[in-house]
């Protein structure tokens, strides 16, 4: 299968690795307006750097394009790959609206294209694993969770991140990875109440606190947080009527090197302890979803599930604005 | 100062009466006069280990040489025998959560005070060395100002009368909800405005909230949420925790109070289990008490840090109950 990828930042320099890597895809061009980016991904991946992707489709001819573009722009462009009956791989969160949300899951089924939306925590193994302990029923009925996700500000190309119009913040972009997550454990959320930190400047930071009430009873907190000083760190804890799993980014580093040698700077090199695998979990998700485009399968997290975290990210913003718990669905909390 | 203090105690109905006790035990300064109990069972084991005189009837006890009383009672109990104490001319120690309505924490409250007796509140999570520590560090400006704090106070499912709404009060949610929410208030230097919680009977079969989530706005801004929920299963290997999370314009803090621990597999237990060994938190209250009382000098945590933080556990069943958030009125107005 033929893979372009539009939009070169972090993500799609990912995205370039780990198809170039892989025996099912064939890494048919990167794209980005700034061509240094794109040269940076064309050499990660083996592949041609194109700095227009119109340019790109008619070159290369993809079957399938990865959207790794800032999220103001993904309706737009997937709207447009899916008339040009491309599948599609769009990174997270689908769109800055539930409007666009549609209108991307619409335009791609009347064109017979499939859409995926790379909501990667689901191809996390410690995730994947704990979603599958909680399934079969290790941890009894549902209770009570903490979904926890902190990382340093992002600083994307242009920093669209810092604009809320074009990134939708904290939530809307990070959180959105658990509150997907720990609806895949739960099911179908019931009402949803949050508030937010957050200050701009010179030293900006957004932090989130989210309590999501399920219909099944369960009871979710999910924090998030962009600006931590530390670490990028996650965790989770699942309590049941009949035990509890936890799991920590920091609790599974199974290698840890340090060095006497000194850095360029003089300085002690940083040491970031490390969970290596074989494949990152982006190699499973992109592998999967590719997967299902060849024969035709239900991926693990579908468009519609993208739409639903989208639903509750929105909800969330709200209710940081009025204070006021907002029903999810429609129905008054 | 005074060189020794007469210490009472009243009713073991909480188990954390048997560590008040050692520590006042193990104090030179403290003269243990006795305790009382209508339960005699329930004391037996510390009135023949360690002598102690016996009163069926706390008037007794409050009756007899006494200066300071604990009160270690179901919470349903705190104001008629915080109430007599005061009334007796004892100063009291109160068990937390202080009282299980606005009007019985404010009747201890006043009572305390027409009598000249202080009333300091048993919140003894502000003694843990973590804390102490957290608390320097915040004070110095170390993580700035603070705009956020998350805290959980998970245990394990107490039973008996902590299950008994008519004795308790409530469940998890008033439990748990106190003591890091004392921290909260003791740390901002705020007070809590506005309530959102959820309360819900998610891990047990007995009929009262074991599960819980509480949301809190300070009046100077901070946001703050808080896990009361009694969610440790007994395959846990401890009875719980007590973390806070404070999250500074210029960094953060993260406290796992009960992290001094050590981690043992045995093949009888078939389980693992951590045994603590931080310092005792529970000494260091009693030491506070104690000393303060010798001295004079006003008890560190009192009556109204009680109330400040039951209330917001109080709000917390209103709110869980509306579905809606419950505004709470400054403490100032509501002082009688």
């Amino acid at each position: 299968m033929r893979v372009s990828i539009i939009g070169c930042g972090t993500m799609g320099i990912t995205y370039a690795k780990n198809l170039a890597s892989m025996e099912e895809a064939d890494l048919a061009g990167v794209c980005d307006i700034d061509a240094a980016r794109a040269e940076e991904a064309a050499k990660a991946g083996g592949t041609r750097a194109y700095s227009d992707y119109k340019a790109m489709l008619e070159m290369e001819n993809p079957d399938v394009v990865c959207v790794c573009l800032p999220t103001y722009l993904h309706k737009r462009t997937v709207i447009e790959l899916a008339q040009l009956g491309k599948h599609i791989i769009c990174e997270k969160p689908i769109g800055l609206t539930l409007e666009e949300a549609d209108a991307m899951i619409e335009a791609c089924r009347e064109n017979g294209v499939r859409l995926f939306v790379g909501h990667v925590v689901r191809f996390f193994p410690n995730y994947a694993d704990a979603a599958g302990q909680i399934a079969r029923g290790e941890t009894g009925g549902p209770g009570v969770a903490h979904l926890k996700r902190y990382g340093s500000y992002p600083q994307g190309n242009g920093q669209w991140y810092h604009d809320r119009n074009k990134s939708g913040g904290v939530i809307m972009d990070l959180m959105i990875h658990d509150i997907d997550f720990v609806r895949s454990v739960y099911g179908e959320a019931d009402a949803v109440y949050a508030a937010k930190a957050q200050a701009g400047g010179e030293d900006p930071f957004e932090f989130a606190m989210v309590t999501i009430r399920f219909r099944n009873g369960a009871i979710a907190n999910l924090t998030a947080y962009w600006g931590y000083p530390g670490p990028f760190t996650t965790e989770a804890e699942f309590a049941g009527s009949q035990g509890v799993l936890r799991l920590g980014s920091e609790s599974s580093r199974s290698l840890i090197v340090t060095s006497k040698e000194k850095g360029p700077e003089g300085k002690a090199a940083v040491q970031v302890p490390q969970s290596p695998m074989r494949h990152d979990p982006y190699y499973r998700e992109l592998k999967h979803f590719l997967d299902c485009i060849r024969d035709g399968s239900e991926p693990l997290v579908t468009a519609e599930d993208a739409r639903a975290a989208l639903e509750i990210a929105l909800a969330a913003e709200r209710s940081c604005q009025t204070g006021q718990p907002v029903a999810i669905g429609g129905k008054r909390a | 100062m005074k060189a020794k203090l007469k210490v009472g105690m009243i009713s073991f109905a909480h188990m954390h009466a048997a560590s008040y006790l050692q520590a006042l035990l193990a104090r030179k300064d403290v003269d243990l006069v006795g305790i009382a109990d209508e339960n005699r069972e329930r004391v037996r084991p510390f009135l023949e280990r360690y002598g102690l005189a016996y009163y069926e009837d706390a008037g007794k006890l409050l009756a007899a040489d006494v200066d300071a009383v604990v009160i270690c009672s179901e919470n349903v109990r705190h104001a008629p025998l915080t109430v007599q104490a005061a009334q007796a001319g004892k100063h009291v120690l109160c068990e937390k959560p202080l009282g299980i309505s606005e009007a019985q924490m404010r009747e201890m409250i006043e009572a305390c005070r027409a009598n000249g007796v202080q009333l300091m509140t048993a919140f003894p999570c502000r003694y843990l060395a973590s804390v102490i520590e957290a608390k320097a560090a915040v004070d110095r400006g170390d993580i700035g100002r603070i705009v956020a704090v998350k805290g959980t106070n998970r245990g394990t499912m107490p039973g008996g009368w902590f299950a008994d709404r008519s004795l308790s009060g409530g469940g998890a949610v008033l439990d748990h909800t106190v003591h890091v929410m004392d921290l909260m208030n003791w740390f901002l230097n705020s007070e809590p405005e506005e309530v959102f919680a959820y309360a819900a009977t998610l891990f047990h079969r007995e009929p009262i909230d074991d599960a819980g989530m509480v949301h809190v706005k300070f009046r100077n801004g901070v946001i703050a949420v808080l896990d009361p929920s009694w969610s440790r299963p007994a395959a846990f290997p401890t009875w719980g925790d007590v973390t806070m999370e404070l999250i500074g314009t210029k960094g953060t803090l993260f406290v796992d109070a009960f992290a001094q621990k050590n981690e043992i597999y045995n093949n009888e237990r078939m389980k693992p289990s951590w045994s603590y060994w931080g310092d005792s938190m529970d000494d260091r209250l009693i030491e506070a008490f104690v000393l303060a009382l010798r001295e004079g000098r006003s008890v560190p945590i009192t009556g109204e840090d009680g109330f400040r933080s039951a209330r917001v556990a109080l709000a917390a069943y209103a709110s869980a109950q509306q579905g809606k958030p419950v505004r709470l009125a400054p403490w100032d107005r509501t002082d009688g």
